[in-house]
């Protein structure tokens, strides 16, 4: 696992640091005040000069973390990696307060909130050019007014960054519209989450009664900003024969969105706790997953499916699978050694129960 | 909760398809046709039109939205200019049967483009907007003036970040130039194949010697670039229809799997030779060779199409569609494609062309030296598109239909004709009857051919829905 987490030690500072780690002193674009520029190491350990201020950084075996752009909280002694240079994998996540309780979460919702925005815009103006930046929670709307500040903030400064935001759509309003409107939507993908087009299932399993009905509201309001919403489907139990009836509804209801993914269980957070009941082997019966995809792909909804490992898809369904887990929670298993498809397979999650997962996984 | 406007057709026996604005549609019988008309529809039919979207309960609500955006996907909305077709001559070294521009003779004088016409072409073109184009060499043969052909597609590439480039050859002749000039990835050629070997020979080739070089240029065409850059179109006589397993057969034989059944269009030559059309023996041969396409493709698994009719399966489904530039709705003229012809003149569509080459009707709407004569398109533009159109608005098919002004002119001479009583009309009711026929077979062979078409691995039960 890549870690997302660095030791650092420097001398205590009231407000959160946010720097990027410049490996080159001599580099031309280097910029006082936002730039820790290496000045020498000893092992793992790199000594960084951040306009006078000394800071002690523990680098992870094999990686140097050049142009990486992290945050130091005041009275703590770890560097959040918030924006890995080298990957296409970055999430910020803004709050993890939530007002839904979705039975395969893999981030538990807390009631405390702690606001970040300031330090992630801080972190946003030094990302590579054209980088995506995940916004994710708990639910990013909880704090809609500032999230959308960002947003545009952001863009002002910054109009070469694509967002990919991760909401549950229960918080927009008619009256929000004006204020999307003004976001580059181009740049946003609003990555919002449907179970079923059942309002029963869809709201059993989020725990939220009425879910499902202000989701199709919020839907409609991103829509009429001409937002780009990417609708994701993670394959239940509880869901899995509703999946056709699914993606006849999105077909001829959400026509407007970019792309369906379909996406397999995480096992994280609840996802662990309710593996058992939830867990679709979708490897030994692929056939609910296929009557989604084929009535999505007939009406000329594109589809993806996310977090399925090739090898148990059926071969003619394979070109919908996008490597879609991110790379520092991603593994391969041993049966995986010598697959030729490993470099555009996703892999599998590094808390996937090999014991309890896919009954056919094997080398292709 | 408000229900759309359903219009509907009877499909025989007590069995009505209905349609909305937005395309969706069900099949259901003649009690749930009156029920819906005489307003006593029960809990049940409230039941599955709000299922489908069928109806609404507020304006702006998520059913609503769908409706409209499915709407808005079939529009054809008028875009930049992205398409040409040019005809640096008209001169052709082939006296077809049935040739439809009334072509010049391979020797004669003053039918090519001369240097201060291919200036003026650049200069239309350079004014272009969009930063893609596609052209399409027209002729006559193009291939004589090969040296119109690079000079255009030299400055097309230079000008267009995407260009694509279509030559329309009867590939009687082709030099070595002509096969280097083939070579680039961008570069199409489309060609003509009659029904069979006899009937090409007999309206094109004329003879054996002739024909074996056209066969021999089509076999390499196929080999060297493949069926993704060539294409072989037939067009038919309806007095003079081959044997249509024969005709497929000669089609899959030189691995070209889409097929596009074309009538000849009487104009030009082809209105003086040939005698009035068949309706009943085309449509027979019509579904004898879709009929045998799909047992075809049952039996050696294979995914040969008719090119029209998977395109109005698509149309049916998916809407959208508009890249067929026949077939679209509002169908505007002169807007993003326009055909510009060996002295200049420019045409809203090819046919638009041989019309006024034969002295039908002239529907010039401009020439390289004036410009487009934007009144001429207004007037034109006027009849365009299908929601204005009395008859279409009850036409369970409007959706997935089009108009065609110019076709319309040609055959007579007006634009405002009860359209059942226009060839366009009846043509596209015959095969979207046919297409939905297709759509609704419960046989696991054919639903199996219409996944193909459809681009799809397998038919969904629940696509075309059924309400009794």
């Amino acid at each position: 696992m890549i870690p997302l987490q660095l030791k650092v030690q420097t001398a205590a500072h009231a407000e959160p640091l946010v720097f990027r780690l410049r490996n080159d002193e001599h580099a031309t674009d280097i910029l006082t005040g936002k730039d820790a520029v290496l000045k020498s190491r000893s092992g793992h350990l790199a000594y960084y000069d951040l306009d006078g201020r000394e800071i002690q950084v523990a680098l992870p075996p094999g990686e140097t973390c050049g142009n990486d752009v992290v945050m130091v909280l005041p009275g703590r002694s770890t560097a959040h990696r918030l924006i890995r240079s080298a990957s296409r994998h970055n999430t910020l996540l803004v709050t993890e307060q939530c007002d839904q309780l979705c039975v395969m979460c893999s981030q538990p919702p807390k009631a405390s909130h702690n606001d970040l925005f300031r330090p992630f815009f801080d972190a946003c103006l030094l990302a590579p050019r054209e980088a995506v930046i995940g916004i994710s929670g708990g639910e990013p709307l909880l704090h809609k007014a500032r999230l959308f500040d960002f947003l545009f903030m952001v863009h002002l400064n910054r109009p070469d960054l694509h967002f990919h935001v991760l909401t549950n759509a229960q918080h927009l309003e008619e009256t929000d519209l004006d204020f999307l409107r003004q976001l580059d939507q181009s740049k946003i993908t609003w990555g919002v989450p449907v179970y079923a087009s059942s309002a029963e299932i869809h709201d059993r399993i989020v725990g939220k009664v009425g879910a499902y009905a202000t989701l199709q509201s919020g839907l409609t309001i991103l829509a009429k900003a001409g937002a780009r919403i990417e609708l994701r489907t993670v394959v239940l139990r509880s869901n899995l024969g509703a999946l056709g009836a699914l993606a006849r509804t999105i077909a001829t209801r959400f026509p407007y969105c970019t792309v369906w993914a379909i996406m397999h269980l995480e096992n994280i957070g609840y996802g662990r706790k309710n593996w058992q009941l939830e867990f679709a082997d979708t490897s030994t019966d692929f056939v609910a997953v296929k009557a989604g995809i084929d009535v999505a792909l007939a009406f000329g909804i594109d589809v993806a499916l996310y977090n399925f490992p090739l090898c148990t898809v059926p071969s003619n369904y394979r070109i919908y699978c996008c490597a879609s887990i991110s790379d520092w929670k991603q593994k391969f298993l041993p049966e995986c050694d010598h697959c030729i498809a490993q470099h555009t397979c996703c892999g599998f999650f590094e808390w996937y129960p090999e014991d309890r997962g896919f009954e056919r996984v094997q080398r292709l | 909760m408000s229900i759309w406007p359903l219009q509907f057709r009877w499909l025989g026996q007590s069995e009505y398809l209905f349609s909305n604005d937005s395309g969706a549609f069900f099949r259901s019988d003649e009690r749930f046709l009156r029920r819906y008309t005489e307003e006593r529809l029960t809990e049940e039919d409230y039941q599955f039109l709000s299922d489908h979207d069928f109806a609404f309960s507020d304006v702006g609500d998520a059913p609503f939205l769908g409706h409209a955006y499915h709407w808005m996907k079939r529009l054809n909305t008028a875009a930049e200019l992205n398409y040409v077709i040019l005809v640096p001559t008209l001169r052709c070294n082939l006296t077809c049967d049935y040739c439809q521009v009334s072509r010049a003779a391979e020797t004669a004088k003053g039918f090519d483009w001369t240097e201060s016409d291919l200036n003026l072409v650049f200069r239309m073109l350079s004014e272009v907007k969009g930063d893609s184009l596609k052209v399409e060499f027209q002729g006559g043969e193009p291939l004589l003036r090969l040296d119109l052909l690079q000079a255009v597609r030299s400055f097309v590439r230079e000008r267009f970040k995407h260009a694509e480039f279509v030559v329309c050859t009867n590939l009687q002749s082709v030099s070595k130039e002509a096969w280097q000039f083939f070579e680039s990835p961008d570069t199409l050629i489309s060609t003509s194949l009659d029904g069979s070997p006899d009937l090409h020979r007999k309206l094109r080739t004329k003879s054996p010697d002739a024909h074996d070089e056209f066969l021999s240029n089509l076999g390499r065409a196929m080999a060297q670039f493949g069926p993704e850059r060539v294409s072989a179109l037939p067009t038919l006589d309806v007095n003079d229809l081959p044997d249509p397993a024969e005709f497929v057969e000669q089609y899959a034989e030189l691995g070209i799997h889409s097929i596009f059944l074309r009538q000849v269009n009487y104009q030009g030559f082809a209105r003086k030779v040939l005698r009035q059309s068949n309706s009943t023996s085309w449509y027979q041969f019509y579904r004898s060779v879709v009929h045998y396409i799909i047992e075809k493709n049952h039996c050696e698994d294979l995914a040969m199409e008719e090119f029209y009719l998977s395109h109005l399966l698509r149309r049916v489904i998916r809407g959208g569609q508009n890249n067929f530039v026949d077939l679209r709705n509002p169908n505007w003229l002169g807007i993003d494609y326009i055909v510009i012809d060996f002295d200049g003149k420019i045409y809203p569509t090819d046919e638009a062309r041989m019309l006024s080459r034969v002295r039908h009707i002239d529907l010039a709407i401009g020439s390289l030296q004036t410009g487009l004569d934007q009144q001429k398109l207004w007037q034109l533009n006027q009849a365009v598109s299908n929601f204005d159109d009395p008859d279409c608005a009850h036409c369970v098919y409007r959706p997935y239909c089009g108009l065609d002004v110019v076709d319309d002119l040609s055959r007579y001479q007006r634009v405002d004709l009860p359209r059942h009583m226009t060839h366009h009309c009846n043509k596209h009711m015959t095969l979207f009857d046919y297409a939905f026929e297709l759509l609704y077979s419960e046989s696991p062979v054919v639903r199996s051919s219409v996944a193909k078409w459809l681009g799809l691995t397998s038919l969904p039960d629940n696509l075309c829905l059924v309400h009794k």
